[in-house]
This record gives structure tokens, sequence and C-alpha cells, in this order.
């Protein structure tokens, strides 16, 4: 199924962007001014719905076809564009989508052609559902792990490199007992938060 | 291809002086209508890439300019507006991606820079004498043309140890091997140069990727500056004083060279992929072997596809970052439109290698590149190659020799169960290379020289 690769599920969104001659401001514009407020980093919408290894929302206005012979194509509507790669199935992503994001859900959505709003989970899923597009050709560079174990690798990583810069070259009878110690205190280290960007912090604490 | 127009090619363009003596001016174009006649009457010294079958000439003159510059020098402005932005923004406004930040950051920079430099005179010469002699001719015409004025200078020389004239650079390392060769580009053909065709063998790189108006090796031509014939034959150069931190990198070496075990010189070799004779680890894991150095089918012509996990060239090793020839798979085909030729040569004094050295002393690397694209080629190889190392799977870590590690990077030596050659940790990685200041300038054809002298550029 071209939608996963391995246990990571590309998901690939497109959403009909109203067309509201009577609007204040175009709802492409007010998705756009909306998107502009919201923090990228673990702070956002998709620090909170943690299974998220990366998310892009993008509004697309139209196709433009450059070269020759030209060939004038146009799409029905705009359309925001929900591009996410995250742990596990689609439909208990969309339901976490909706419980632990929902006024952003709805601050984006809003702005889109059959939306039916968050409060109906059902109906939600349903919806976005029938937006998705199959994922063809989808490359996930996150190598099968969650965003737990990615995170937790990262740390890893990061504190068994300061463990190996201090001890190498040690005698055997000092290494084993200063690595025992190492992985108790690493075992035992505070896990970091999805959307962190303080796991070399946390390292220089833990050692 | 058609064959090259080589006496319309600036020579620096296309092919390293190898001269020991250089000192490059940098002026600031005082007097447009000025300045152009300066350009004019400069056009005559202007070494081409013109064969020199009766010998080499005493020295050789080559001129670039920033985009300010060619502002100075009234080019028309939809001409100017043509180049590509990285070009008209500067080296400095492109800090961010460069990374040139902390001790690499305009702040640190000679005091020329302060300044609006509008063009590069670079001189080699084979003597000192003869440098002075060329520099001083240059000077009074620059003088009596009341167009343009030096604002500073650069000496840059080949170090000289016990007298004697090296392609040594300040950390020890033999300097120079290995530039691209490209279609059309008269030069000793090097196994290992150019790039890997599908059965293995060397073929030179599309003449678009150092030149403009040729193919590249998309197929395309290079985003360059109208018209036509301003951009054709010309090329974009990086201009980059790289400060070395000798005493910083002999203490580093010495105290991490103890802890590894196998030895300092090993060590050093794994830093950059060649020992400091020049032999590349990757033919020789095990010890320098000047036949190979002195061998032209041999000392380039290496791949990394049989050493995947670099336990003989690290993966992360200064040669394989910047050229990672096939470690990337797809015979190559991932990098051949990041290759950069380099002009670099040393400043300041040698540091004999039984002293420490200083950091303080004015030494280092004048580091010059061409390309066709600036930001295709030597942002992209800086950016992700130098200071980051996704594409080479490691992580964040930075190119040990010239990474701005700010004295908290780290880098993995890959080895083997080998007890002489096992992995090694360098953490707490100060900065070895401090970025002194520099620039992007374009070197147009003397055909393009003669129509900015002429004021006859003309982009309708």
């Amino acid at each position: 199924m071209a939608n996963k690769s391995g246990s990571i599920y590309g998901l690939t969104i497109l959403s009909p962007v109203k067309d509201d001659p009577h609007a204040e401001i175009s709802p492409s514009l007010a998705v756009r001014m909306y998107l502009q407020t919201l923090p990228v980093d673990g702070r956002g919408p998709f620090g909170r719905v943690s299974s998220t290894h990366m998310a892009r929302l993008v509004v697309l206005d139209d196709v433009v076809y450059f070269g020759m012979p030209s060939c004038e194509e146009h799409l029905k509507s705009k359309y925001l564009i929900f591009e996410s790669n995250f742990d596990g199935e689609l439909e208990p992503y969309l339901k976490q989508l909706a419980a632990e994001a929902s006024d952003e859900v709805h601050n984006i959505w809003q702005h889109c052609i059959g939306y039916p709003g968050v409060q109906n989970v059902d109906a939600f899923i349903a919806y976005m559902k029938r937006c998705q597009v199959e994922t063809t050709f989808y490359f996930a560079d996150v190598n099968n792990k969650t965003v737990q174990q990615t995170l937790q690798a990262l740390q890893t990583q990061s504190a068994v490199a300061s463990f190996i810069e201090k001890n190498q070259g040690k005698p055997s009878e000092e290494l084993q007992p200063a690595f025992i110690e190492f992985m108790s205190r690493l075992n035992k280290a505070p896990r970091p938060k999805p959307g962190s960007t303080k796991g070399k912090e946390l390292t220089d604490e833990l050692l | 291809m058609s064959k090259l127009d080589i006496t319309d090619i600036q020579g620096f363009a296309l092919r390293g002086y190898n001269f020991p003596f250089a000192r490059f001016l940098f002026l600031k174009i005082s007097d447009k209508q000025k300045g152009r006649e300066c350009i004019g009457r400069l056009v005559k010294y202007i070494t081409t890439g013109e064969r020199w079958d009766q010998g080499k000439p005493k020295t050789t003159v080559n001129i670039a300019f920033t985009y300010k510059g060619l502002v100075a020098l009234g080019l028309p402005e939809p001409s100017l507006l043509s180049f590509p932005v990285e070009f008209v923004q500067g080296m400095k406004a492109r800090g961010a991606i460069l990374s040139d930040t902390g001790k690499n950051s305009p702040h640190h920079w000679d005091a020329v820079w302060e300044h609006e430099v509008h063009a590069w005179l670079g001189v080699f010469a084979q003597s000192q004498p003869d440098l002075e002699y060329q520099c001083s001719e240059l000077l009074t015409l620059l003088q009596e043309s009341g167009g343009a004025t030096k604002i500073d200078s650069q000496d840059a020389g080949a170090l000289q140890i016990n007298g004697q004239i090296t392609t040594k650079e300040h950390f020890g390392y033999t300097d120079g091997f290995g530039n691209p060769e490209f279609m059309g580009v008269e030069k000793d053909s090097q196994p290992g140069q150019g790039k890997l065709t599908a059965d293995g063998k060397w073929t030179p790189l599309a003449t678009g990727e150092l030149l403009l108006e040729y193919a590249d090796e998309a197929g395309e031509l290079p985003v360059a500056p109208l018209p036509h014939l301003l951009a054709s034959n010309g090329t974009f150069m990086v201009y980059r004083k790289l400060h070395q931190n000798v005493a910083t990198f002999r203490k580093y070496l010495k105290e991490k060279g103890a802890l590894y075990p196998g030895g300092t010189e090993k060590l050093a070799s794994k830093f950059i992929g060649r020992w400091r004779d020049g032999t590349p680890v990757e033919l020789s894991p095990s010890e320098p072997s000047p036949a190979i150095v002195g061998d032209k089918s041999r000392n380039v012509n290496f791949t990394f596809g049989n050493d995947l996990d670099g336990a003989r060239c690290p993966v992360g090793a200064h040669v394989r970052r910047t050229n990672p020839r096939d470690a990337f798979g797809f015979n190559g085909k991932l990098i051949n439109r990041r290759r950069i030729s380099r002009r670099g040569m040393p400043y300041g004094p040698y540091t004999p290698e039984d002293q420490p050295g200083t950091d303080d002393e004015e030494h280092g690397m004048i580091f010059m590149a061409l390309n066709a694209s600036l930001f295709r080629q030597f942002e992209f190889v800086q950016q992700q190659w130098i200071e980051y190392g996704n594409d080479a799977r490691q992580g964040n870590d930075k190119d040990i020799l010239i990474g701005n590690h700010g004295g908290s990077g780290k880098v993995m030596i890959q080895g083997t169960t080998d007890p002489n050659n096992p992995p090694f940790l360098c953490g707490a990685l100060p900065n070895f290379v401090e970025l002194r200041g520099g620039d992007y300038f374009f070197v147009p054809s003397i055909t393009a020289l003669r129509m900015i002298a002429a004021n006859s550029v003309d982009p309708r």
C-alpha cells in the first residue's frame, strides 16, 4: 500500500478552498494569514499530535504550465494541501488531530468546501478521507521508527558520543564501570518531548 | 560541443597557474567613465587561456568584479537585473546560508570588507621582483586613469620550507590535488577528475559547469546575465580568506593523536582523507606512499564505493565531503552538478613542524573557486557538505577541518576491529579555520571586458 512506508504513513490531503465573492478577505488569504500565526516548533499543533514526524500546510492557488506548445490548464478551485508523515494508521491519527488540535483544525479547514467541523469526529474523518489523495511515490526518511524512538535515538546518540569522547582509550577495568554507570543514568534520563529541540541540553545535563 | 575559444577566456578560469607568488588587489571604481577607460587600458594585461608553448610568462594578471563594481562601471540596468540573485547580494548577505556566523561573521573580517570592494585584480608571478614590478605597473596605470583606486591588497604565496617552494599548506598537508576536468578545456588528463561513467571510467564534466553559455550537466544553460556576449566565456568566482589557527590545530592533533592507537599522522590523514604528503588514504590506508603521490594515473584516481562505512577514508573526511565521488551511489551522478574549480593559495609564513605555532599570526589560505553557478555549486557544497552532514549520513556534524564548530563540534572517525584502525571520536572541536572576508566576483571574458570598457553592453 503506497500510503505507507513500513510503519510510517504518508498522508496527502487536498481540500478545496471556498470561493466567496462576498467575503471581506479571500478565504485562501484568510487561511494563509492564519497559518502564518502558527508556531512551527513543539508549541504548534503538531507538537501535541505527537505521532507526527513532519507536517506541512500549503495553499495552492492554481497550476501554471510552462513550455511549448503552451497548454493552459486550471484547477477547479484553490486547494489547501495538507501533508503529514506520522506513525500508525490514518483513522486514529485523524481522531487525535481532531481531539488535540481542534481549534487549529477548525480555524484552518473552516475555509474549505464541505468541511463538517470537528465536533462530529466521524464526519470529520469521513471528510478528510474524501479529500485524501493516494501518496503514490512515498519516501520516508525516518527509518521506520516512531517519533518517540527517533527522538530517543538522537538523545542516545548524542549521549553516547559524549561518553566515548570522555572515555575512549581508558583501560577496560575503568571503562566498564563507567559505562554501566552511564547506562543507568541514560535509562533514567527524561525523554525528549515531541517537537523538542532540547536533545543536546538534556544530554549535557545527563552527563 | 565546439572547441573553446581559449584566448577569449581569462586564463585563471581555465587553469591554476602554479606560480609561487601572488597579490590580490581590491579596487574601488571611482568614476564610471574613467573606470571604463581604466578597464580598457587593463585588458591588454589580462592573461587569457592562450597556450604557453614557449614557457610560462613571468607574471599573470586577471580581473573580476563584484555586483557593486558592475554598478559602479555603469552597466545598463537590464543587464544588472539579469545577474543571479546570490551574486547580486554578495557573500556577506549570504552568511546565514554559508554558516558565516560566530567567529566567521563579518564582524571578524579584515577591514577591507568594510569598504565597497568593486574589483579584484589577481597577479601571480614567478618571483617576488616580478610580482612587485607587475603590481607597480598596474598601480601606475590605475592612478593615471583616475578610474579606480586600490583599497587594499592581499599577498599570498607558496609556503617555503627550508628555502624550498612547496605545495604544502599551514597544517602540513600537501594541497592542490583533484580539480575537475571540463569538456573543451585542455589539460593533462588524469583519471579521477571529471565525472564517473557507468562503466567506472572518468570523463570530463560538461563545460557549462564552469563557463557560462555552455550546456551544463543537465543539458541546460546556467543562469547568466544578458546579453549573451556579456556572459559567454565568463564565470563566477568565490574569494574567501581562510585564517588558519595553526596552534589550535597542532595542539588538538597532538592531544587526540596521543589517544588514537594509529598515531598522530594516521589521525591527521583521517581528518582529510590524504596523508600529509598527499597519498589518498583510500588507496593506502596504513601508510603514506610517495609512489602513489607521484603517479598522476593514481593520485586522484579512487572511489569510495567499496568503502561505504568509511573504514579506510572516513565518511566525514574533508576530501570525501567536498568531492564524494561515488559515495552516494548512482555512479556519482548526484555530485556532478556540485563541482567547483579551486585556485587556493596560502598566505603568511610557514611555522616549522616542531614548533607549537600561533593562532594570531597572519597565516591561512586564500580560497578561490570558480563555477558557473555560485548557488548550485559553491553554496551547496559549503552549506550541505561542509557545514552539515546529512548527505554523508553524519547528522549535524561538520567538516572537521573547515567547519564552523564553535568549540562544540564532533566528528566520528570510522574504523575496523584492527587495533591500529579503531573507530575514534573527535569531540569539543574548535574552529581550526576562520573566515576573514571575501565576496562573489564575475569573471568576464576578454570580449565582455572590452564591451564594458567601450560602454557597449546592450541587453536589448
